[in-house]
C-alpha cells in the first residue's frame, strides 16, 4: 500500500515536470483541435476587426506610400521576434508573443492585418497554429491581446505614470490576456476551461513577466538612440 | 526556414498552385467535418503516401514536420480525456491532493483519441500545400483568387524581409553569445533587448531604403511580377475527387458499422 502511494507521488511529480517543459508556442491553436462550428465562428468573429484594419492600412498606404514598405518590415519583426527565444523566469526558455510591443509600436488596427499574415505565414511555415484555427488564433494573438495591450498603455499613460511601468503592464497583461482568450477558446468547446487555465498559468505567468521586462529594456533602448524613427512611425 | 527548403525540392514544385490550394482544402474541411477517428487516421496515412509519393518529400523530413504539433496536441488531447470526473465510473481515477477526484472515463478517453487522430489527419492535410508550394507561388495564387492586392503585397513583402532580418537577429546573437552575453537572466534580458532594439531600428532604415531603391526604379505603388511556368495539374483534381471519395465511403462504412 505505501509502495502505491509513492508511486503515485512519483508519477504526479513526472507528469507535473512534463507540463514545465510545454513550448510557449504551445498557445497556438494547432491545426484539426478545434470543431467545425468554432472554427468557422472565430473566423466570422474576426472578420469585422480584419476588415477594419485593412480600411485603415488602406487609407495610409494611400495617403503615403512608403508606409507598405514599412509596415511589411513591421510585420516580418513581429514574425522574427516569435521566433526568437526569451529566457524565461523558470530557466526554460519559451519564445515571446511580441503582443504587447507590435500594439504600442504600431496601433492595434495594423497589427490585425499585420498578426494575421504572421500566423498565416507560422501556420504554412512553422506549423504553429492551423487554417482552420487561424480564426481562433487571430482573435486570441492579433485581437484581444493586442487591443488589451494598447488601452491599457493609452490609459495608464493618459494618469501620469512612469513610462516603464506602463510599457511593462501593457506588454504583460497583453500576453495574459492572449492565454485567459486560448483557455477559454479550448474551454467552451470540452468543458475545461479552468484545467486549460491552469496548465497554461505553469508556462504563461513567468513568461509574461519576462516579457514585460524584456519590452521595457527594448523601449529604453528605443528611447535613448531611436527617437527619429519613432517619430517616423507615426506614419504607420 | 521550416517548410520552405523542401517546398523547393518538392516534385510538384512547377504544378499550378491553385490546384493544389483546392486539393488540400478539401481533404482537410472533410477530415474536420466527418469527426471520426478512422477518417482522421485515414487522412494521415493517405496524405503522407501522397507527399512521400506524389511530392517525393523525405521520409525524415515529413517524420520531423509531423511531430511539430505532438506538443500542442499530447497536452490538448491529456487535459480533454483526464479531468476533474465528481462520482461518475471511471477507467482509472486518483484523488488529487487527497480531496478532488480525478480520472479517465470512457467518454472523455473517446473525444481525446477523437480529437488527436482528427487534428493529425488535417496537420497532414495541410503539409501536402506547405510542403509541395513555395510562399512566393502561393501569394500569386492568392492573387488570382482575387485577395486583395495590397493584401498579397504584404504579404509577399514580408515573407522576404523575414529572411533579412532573422540573418541578422542571428548573426547578432552569435556576437553576443561569443562574448558571454546571455550568462544568467539579467544579462540574457539585456542582451535580448538590445537585439530586438537594434534589428528594429536597423529594419526601419532598410524599409526606407527598400522604398527609395524602389522609387528611383519606377515604383508606382504596386510590385508586378510575372507569374511561374506551371503545368496545369489538373490530374490534382482527380486524385482530389479520389481521395475524398475514399474519406466519404470510410465514413459511411463506420457509421454504418460502428452505431
Amino acid at each position: 500500500m505505501m509502495k502505491r502511494s509513492v508511486c503515485k507521488r512519483i508519477s504526479l511529480l513526472a507528469a507535473v515536470l512534463a507540463l514545465l517543459t510545454i513550448p510557449a508556442n504551445a498557445m497556438h491553436i494547432a491545426e484539426g483541435y478545434l470543431p467545425v462550428p468554432w472554427a468557422f465562428g472565430w473566423m466570422a468573429v474576426c472578420v469585422p476587426f480584419v476588415v477594419a484594419g485593412f480600411l485603415s492600412i488602406k487609407k495610409k498606404v494611400a495617403l503615403n506610400p512608403r508606409a507598405k514598405v514599412l509596415l511589411a518590415m513591421c510585420g516580418a519583426f513581429a514574425f522574427v521576434l516569435s521566433a526568437l527565444k526569451i529566457p524565461s523566469v523558470t530557466g526554460s526558455c519559451s519564445h515571446p508573443t511580441g503582443v504587447g510591443l507590435g500594439a504600442i509600436l504600431f496601433g492595434p488596427a495594423a497589427t490585425v492585418v499585420l498578426g494575421l499574415i504572421v500566423l498565416l505565414f507560422q501556420a504554412l511555415l512553422l506549423a504553429h497554429g492551423g487554417l482552420t484555427t487561424l480564426g481562433a488564433n487571430v482573435f486570441s494573438m492579433a485581437i484581444v491581446g493586442p487591443f488589451v495591450s494598447y488601452g491599457l498603455y493609452v490609459l495608464l499613460k493618459k494618469t501620469g505614470c512612469k513610462p516603464a511601468l506602463a510599457v511593462f503592464a501593457a506588454a504583460a497583461m497583453g500576453d495574459l490576456a492572449t492565454y485567459v482568450t486560448t483557455s477559454i477558446q479550448l474551454g467552451v468547446v470540452y468543458g475545461n476551461f479552468l484545467e486549460y487555465l491552469s496548465i497554461f498559468a505553469l508556462t504563461q505567468i513567468p513568461l509574461a513577466i519576462a516579457e514585460g521586462i524584456l519590452t521595457v529594456v527594448v523601449f529604453n533602448v528605443l528611447e535613448k538612440y531611436a527617437k527619429e524613427e519613432l517619430r517616423d512611425l507615426s506614419v504607420l | 526556414m521550416g517548410t520552405d527548403r523542401c517546398a523547393y525540392l518538392s516534385r510538384l514544385r512547377n504544378v499550378d498552385p491553385i490546384p493544389k490550394v483546392w486539393f488540400t482544402l478539401a481533404v482537410l474541411l472533410i477530415c474536420v467535418f466527418a469527426d471520426s477517428v478512422v477518417v482522421g487516421l485515414f487522412t494521415l496515412a493517405a496524405l503522407s503516401v501522397l507527399n512521400i509519393v506524389v511530392g517525393g518529400q523525405r521520409t525524415g523530413d515529413l517524420l520531423h514536420f509531423l511531430k511539430v504539433p505532438l506538443a500542442f496536441l499530447i497536452i490538448g488531447c491529456l487535459t480533454i480525456a483526464i479531468r476533474p470526473i465528481g462520482q461518475a465510473e471511471a477507467l482509472w481515477a486518483f484523488r488529487l491532493l487527497g480531496r478532488w477526484r480525478w480520472g479517465i472515463t470512457a467518454e472523455n478517453l473517446r473525444l481525446g483519441l477523437l480529437v488527436f487522430c482528427k487534428a493529425m489527419g488535417a496537420v497532414s492535410a495541410m503539409y501536402f500545400l506547405s510542403l509541395n508550394t513555395p510562399m512566393t507561388d502561393l501569394t500569386m495564387a492568392l492573387e488570382r483568387l482575387h485577395v486583395p492586392k495590397l493584401f498579397v503585397e504584404l504579404m509577399e513583402l514580408i515573407y522576404r524581409f523575414i529572411f533579412l532580418l532573422a540573418g541578422e537577429a542571428g548573426r547578432i546573437k552569435v556576437a553576443q553569445e561569443s562574448r558571454l552575453g546571455y550568462r544568467g537572466f539579467r544579462r540574457s534580458m539585456h542582451s535580448m533587448g538590445e537585439l530586438l532594439s537594434t534589428v528594429f531600428v536597423r529594419s526601419l532604415h532598410r524599409g526606407n531604403r527598400v522604398f527609395s531603391a524602389l522609387e528611383s526604379r519606377g515604383y508606382t505603388g504596386s510590385l508586378t511580377t510575372l507569374p511561374g511556368q506551371y503545368t496545369p495539374g489538373r490530374w490534382l483534381y482527380g486524385l482530389a475527387a479520389a481521395t475524398a471519395a475514399c474519406q466519404l465511403l470510410i465514413l459511411i462504412a463506420e457509421r454504418r458499422l460502428l452505431p
